[in-house]
């Protein structure tokens, strides 16, 4: 699977989304998580796993608790959208150029 | 030509020797556009027309995982002193829709400022 099609697939879910959000406030354990969520706490886990096993979010584990946190490079294949017509752009612009100096008046 | 960066926008400055109601037909013109968009112009779609003055086009790209991203695309017409063209292009608003749901192309998470954070991507190096 292309690395956008996986990480979309991976965030289509609405809960495994709004967890991913959440941890844009910080480091947080599994239980400072589920806090706000209707969902179990085996069910935030099996989300973070998914979160996890798709390099959106990070693991540390500290004597009996595991604190989770974003690994905002997980989305560098969605920047890569923009990237691509910072690029894209400039070539376009430079070939309009000749079009103008082409055209009658 | 300058190519500003900042995240999530694309804007290229241009000056153009050209006066702004020539440059508007080779924006508007199929025959014209084929020259210097080719196929890139089937992913546009005219939202707003100021002749002369300002484009503005929806833009959609298919990724290949069969998802939508959706941007914006406007090209801003300024008539210069020496009879010439400032064009200015920015392209924002990019949004990515897979088939289970619309996902802007950053989580929310990401736009808060949190420079730590953000080091990681790579326009924001």
């Amino acid at each position: 699977m292309p690395p956008e099609a996986a990480l979309f697939r991976t965030l289509a879910d609405p809960t495994r989304r709004a967890v991913f959000e959440r941890l844009g406030d910080g480091e947080m354990t599994v239980s400072d998580l589920r806090s706000g969520f209707s969902v179990s706490q085996p069910a935030i886990s099996q989300h973070l796993a998914a979160l996890k096993a798709a390099g959106l979010v990070l693991e540390r584990r500290a004597g009996r608790n595991a604190f989770y946190r974003l690994r905002p490079e997980g989305l560098a294949p969605l920047a890569g959208w923009v990237d691509r017509y910072r690029t894209f752009w400039p070539e376009r612009i430079a070939k309009l150029k000749d079009v103008l100096k082409d055209m009658q008046p | 030509m300058s190519v500003e960066s900042p995240p999530e926008t694309v804007v290229v400055d241009t000056d153009l020797d050209e006066p702004p109601e020539k440059v508007w037909r080779a924006l508007t013109e199929p025959a014209l556009l084929d020259r210097w968009l080719a196929e890139a112009k089937e992913k546009a779609e005219v939202v707003e027309s100021e002749p002369g003055q300002r484009l503005r086009l929806a833009w959609r790209d298919f990724d290949s995982g069969g998802g939508l991203v959706e941007s914006e695309v406007t090209f801003t017409l300024t008539p210069m002193i020496t009879g010439g063209t400032r064009l200015r292009l920015v392209h924002d608003g990019f949004v990515h829709t897979s088939c289970m749901g619309a996902l802007a192309l950053l989580p929310r998470a990401l736009r808060r400022p949190q420079p730590t954070m953000l080091r990681g991507l790579a326009w924001a190096a």
